[in-house]
């Protein structure tokens, strides 16, 4: 019975003109946002790895020169873009990926490509995840709103229910007929893109990336079938089909629209970032502070720079200004990111009543362009930061320091940039995601269960009204 | 009392009174107002929020450098009159010293009248900047914090509640114009009334549209003209006017498509569903796609060749200034090498290499900073172009545009700056090269900042011609729908 009601459904919904038309304009969007993708990433990478071989042969090669001015000069370390950005870009066009490693400061990772962008970045990013995320909730209402609505008017589902159809096989037959109508449309697309994805890659990432993918099916497998059960739970409780329609559209404006932003503005009252300026004089003042304290503790000086620091010292003082500030560095930038981190935990909340909150996170964490990964990346870059200048330093001291005031004329060569070992940074693997996103992917799987039991109670009622 | 006189009500203002009365009764009107109420409330409470933070802002940063001055003119007193034990870095006689680390001014972009209308760009561009003797990609790129999360995700503003959620609303509304009549079968018998469709309709539309826009133009004008004494002006007045006249076409814009869609003569479910198919690609899958399409047909130069140009050209001057900077540093075990004589201070060789070398790097990225803001001026040009494809990126620009929050006043607020960074190292060149020291007076004539407004005339202009536009695409939708209403069938 149920292969029955689902061939029969299924067999209605590819007649119907609507499934042709906004399919194929959800097929044609998500092979241009692919491409798009494609495009870009290859771009990125390509000009990264460069970007990132050519600062460091730089670096080896700068001649000579005063440590502390190579330090100056720095380095660029660049963040490499996870393969599967391409199906979910995530917060990557608003953090950038370079990070300038320069004596005294940390710095953030700076050049955001949407500061390169018109007002139209505010409308969004054609991603192959907003796609999924945004349009296909709607397709699955625009064709189901009226599969059980449709047939009570009718008067078919009578019929149906007087030959004894049972009505959890009638559920389960329109459910699985909405889900392969979807299916249809992606699944082709998504098996030929995983499929490219995994074979570009160099065989030692494979399997982490085949683990996201497989996650990042879950996700959104769960999220499309909570849309899925509601719309079939609405179009079997509400009185008419116009009736089904208003509520099913109502609540996707609701929850995929206006939840999002909704939260985002909640989130930042509930806990707020400090405004640039603030968290700038913050920064200052405690790095200040602890700068002070260390000069004193080891040179008696009251001030940086003190007269009484001789240069024959200089090197050492270096040493103890940058050391000294890296706690306030670590506390202020650690709470700030707390922050940020927290504001999205309390967004996963929304997640209950707005599922796409929820599946957002997730598919962002699973495609490696949320936060917590950015975040991982900026502390190597300022660890390597540290690196360079604890090296630095330490020449200096061993070597500047006894020039007394010819302290800048002294000039370290080859044999000390080569010291400092090469910027590598991998990406986090699947299980910090997933660490990170748990409690997102649960979240999923409880709104889904939940319009399943919806789904039944509403099928399982009297439909003979 | 006055005796009332039997006036002869026209069929029209009949229609609109019964269809009034018939909303209020079945709630449906209450309902939709009361939400967008408590919308165009949440969005302004957003925007004035985030005016207020960046007015705030400007006022801390502004106050932060009178501090400052006031600390650095006491302390080049003291200075002068040889009182202070002197520190290399931090002495104010030292132009060099003073060119950057000391002293420093803020460039400030203030908040234009009506921002809390629209959050537009500024949540991802800065409204200040500290301007010393630093390269401009050392400071030129810091923005404002904010979780990039919420950049992503965008503002619950103003802007998004028209631009998003009043179409939907209309739809709400304007759906089952005529279908619903068709479907109750009370259609036929209104056309054997002396009643043509096409009033009926619009008849139908005057409430409902009266009705959404009697909440979402006055509301927030009153709520500004209270909340914030700058939006009272007379060239405000003028943007507020056309700030309603943009709102009500964009409004009457999409009932003009209900009331085509209407004549067509589909069921009330088939309707919902066309309209949410023309709200979807005009307000959600247009802009995404021009997005992308503005991003390959002008594409942004390549931040990564910034990166490296910035490492190349840091290099280069460095070494260029090799020799300054290791010289010997006597100052630090001298300090009375640094003290003002006849007007004249050393200023170590090592400083004047700092300011020489942040001079030179800029004028090595210059031309890929140029081509950066080319860009994205090319970019805005086709957004202006493409605009004419989707009324939602139309009035999405223009409220911006209201609200001082577009890329274009950003792009101008950049210009000055850079020209005002360009003042200051001008201003402070002169006195390094020639080891001048820096007086009482100096100090008083530090270059200033001023902010210039981009000319409202060029404001207005941009926003009425779009305004125009939209009515009339608006009514050329609306005449097609009256048209069609009367060759209709009732059936």
């Amino acid at each position: 019975m149920f292969a029955i009601i689902a061939a029969k459904d299924l067999r209605v919904l590819t007649r119907d003109g609507r499934l042709l038309w906004a399919g194929g304009l959800v097929v044609i969007l998500m092979l241009v946002a692919l491409a798009a993708g494609w495009n870009r990433q290859v771009q990125l990478n390509s000009e990264r790895s460069a970007g990132q071989a050519l600062d460091h042969d730089a670096w080896l090669h700068q001649g000579y020169r005063h440590p502390h001015d190579a330090a100056e000069q720095g380095m660029h370390v660049f963040k490499p873009e996870p393969s599967l950005a391409v199906f979910d870009p995530g917060i990557g066009p608003f953090v950038g990926s370079t990070v300038w490693l320069q004596a005294h400061r940390q710095s953030e990772v700076k050049f955001r490509p949407a500061q390169d962008a018109t007002g139209l970045q505010r409308f969004g990013e054609l991603s192959p995840a907003w796609l999924l995320q945004v349009l296909l909730p709607l397709l699955i209402i625009v064709i189901g709103f009226n599969s059980v609505s449709d047939e009570r008017e009718r008067g078919t589902l009578r019929h149906l229910l007087s030959l004894g159809a049972p009505a959890r096989s009638l559920l389960y037959g329109k459910a699985a007929a909405l889900a392969s109508c979807v299916g249809i449309l992606i699944a082709p697309v998504g098996l030929a893109f995983a499929v490219l994805i995994v074979a570009r890659l160099p065989a030692g990432e494979r399997v982490d990336v085949v683990y996201r993918i497989a996650w990042l099916a879950a996700g959104y497998g769960l999220y499309l079938g909570f849309f899925v059960f509601l719309t079939l739970a609405v179009s079997a409780l509400a009185r008419s089909c116009r009736t089904a329609l208003v509520l099913l559209l109502g609540f996707w404006v609701a929850a995929t629209l206006i939840a999002p932003r909704t939260a985002s503005e909640a989130t930042n009252l509930l806990y707020p970032a400090p405004s640039r300026l603030d968290f700038d004089n913050q920064l200052a003042h405690d790095v200040a502070d602890a700068g002070r304290k260390a000069w004193s503790t080891h040179f008696g000086a009251r001030t940086p720079w003190d007269p009484s620091v001789p240069l024959s010292k200089w090197g050492a003082a270096l040493k103890v200004d940058d050391e000294a500030g890296y706690g306030a560095l670590d506390e202020n930038f650690g709470r700030l990111w707390d922050t940020f981190e927290r504001q999205q935990r309390a967004q996963e909340w929304v997640g209950l009543v707005a599922p796409v909150v929820a599946l957002r996170g997730f598919s962002m964490g699973l495609a490696g362009t949320d936060f917590s990964q950015h975040r991982d990346f900026s502390t190597a870059a300022e660890a390597q930061r540290r690196k360079i200048q604890n090296i630095v330093s330490e020449d200096l001291i061993d070597h500047a320091d006894r020039l007394g005031n010819a302290h800048f004329t002294y000039k370290a060569g080859p044999e000390l940039w080569a010291s400092v070992p090469q910027f590598k940074y991998e990406l986090p693997p699947v299980s910090f995601a997933l660490a990170h996103h748990w409690a997102s992917l649960a979240l999923l799987a409880v709104m889904f269960c939940l319009s399943v039991a919806l789904a039944q109670y509403a099928l399982s009622r009297p439909l003979m009204r | 009392m006055k005796t009332m006189q039997p006036r002869p009500l026209s069929t029209l203002s009949l229609i609109v009174l019964h269809e009034a009365r018939i909303l209020v009764r079945d709630r449906t009107l209450l309902l939709v107002c009361g939400v967008l109420a408590l919308m165009v409330g949440y969005g302004l409470f957003v925007g004035l929020a985030q005016a207020t933070l960046r007015d705030r802002m400007v006022a801390q940063v502004l106050k932060h450098q009178q501090e400052t001055q006031t600390a650095n003119s006491g302390m080049l007193q003291s200075v002068l009159a040889g009182q202070t034990a002197l520190i290399p870095f931090s002495n104010p006689a030292n132009p060099a010293a003073m060119a950057g680390t000391l002293s420093g001014r803020y460039a400030t972009m203030p908040n234009a009248p009506l921002a809390a209308l629209a959050i537009g760009q500024s949540d991802m561009m800065p409204n200040y900047y500290r301007i010393t003797y630093l390269s401009k990609v050392q400071f030129m790129y810091d923005t404002e914090i904010e979780n990039p999360w919420n950049l992503l995700s965008g503002h619950f503003d103003f802007a998004f509640v028209i631009v998003f959620v009043l179409p939907l609303l209309v739809t709400t509304l304007g759906y089952n114009l005529l279908s619903a009549e068709r479907e109750h079968g009370t259609l036929r018998m209104l056309c054997s009334q002396p009643l043509s469709i096409a009033t009926l309709m619009a008849g139908k539309v005057v409430v409902r549209m009266l009705a959404l826009l009697a909440i979402v133009i006055p509301v927030p004008l009153v709520v500004l003209l209270l909340i914030r004494p700058e939006a009272r002006g007379a060239e405000q007045l003028v943007l507020v006017l056309s700030w309603s006249a943009l709102v009500a076409a964009y409004t009457l814009f999409w009932f003009a498509v209900a009331a085509l869609v209407n004549t067509v003569g589909l069921s009330s479910s088939t309707n919902a569903l066309i309209m949410v198919a023309l709200w979807t690609i005009l307000v959600l899958i247009l802009p995404v796609t021009m997005n992308l399409a503005v991003g390959l047909v002008s594409p942004a130069p390549s931040r990564t060749e910034l990166a490296n140009r910035t490492r190349v050209a840091t290099a280069e001057s460095l070494r260029e200034y090799e020799d300054l900077y290791s010289a010997d540093y006597r100052y630090a075990s001298d300090p009375e090498a640094l003290l003002v004589k006849n007007e004249r201070i050393e200023v170590p060789s090592r400083m004047r290499a700092f300011f020489l070398a942040k001079q030179k790097v800029d004028e090595r990225i210059e031309p890929l900073l140029k081509r950066f803001d080319q860009q994205l001026l090319q970019q805005q040009k086709l957004v202006d172009r493409l605009s004419l494809l989707s009324p939602a990126i139309l009035i999405n620009e223009a409220l911006t545009s209201i609200a001082g929050t577009d890329s274009h006043r950003f792009l101008a607020f950049k210009d000055q700056t850079e020209a005002f960074h360009q003042e200051w190292r001008q201003y402070f060149s002169p006195r390094i090269q020639e080891s001048r020291a820096m007086t009482m007076r100096d100090l008083s004539s530090l270059p200033r900042w001023h902010w210039i407004e981009m000319p409202a005339s060029e404001i207005n202009w941009s926003i009425w011609w779009r305004a125009m536009l939209m009515l009339a695409l608006a009514s050329g939708l609306g005449g097609l729908a009256l048209s069609s209403s009367s060759r209709g069938s009732i059936e």
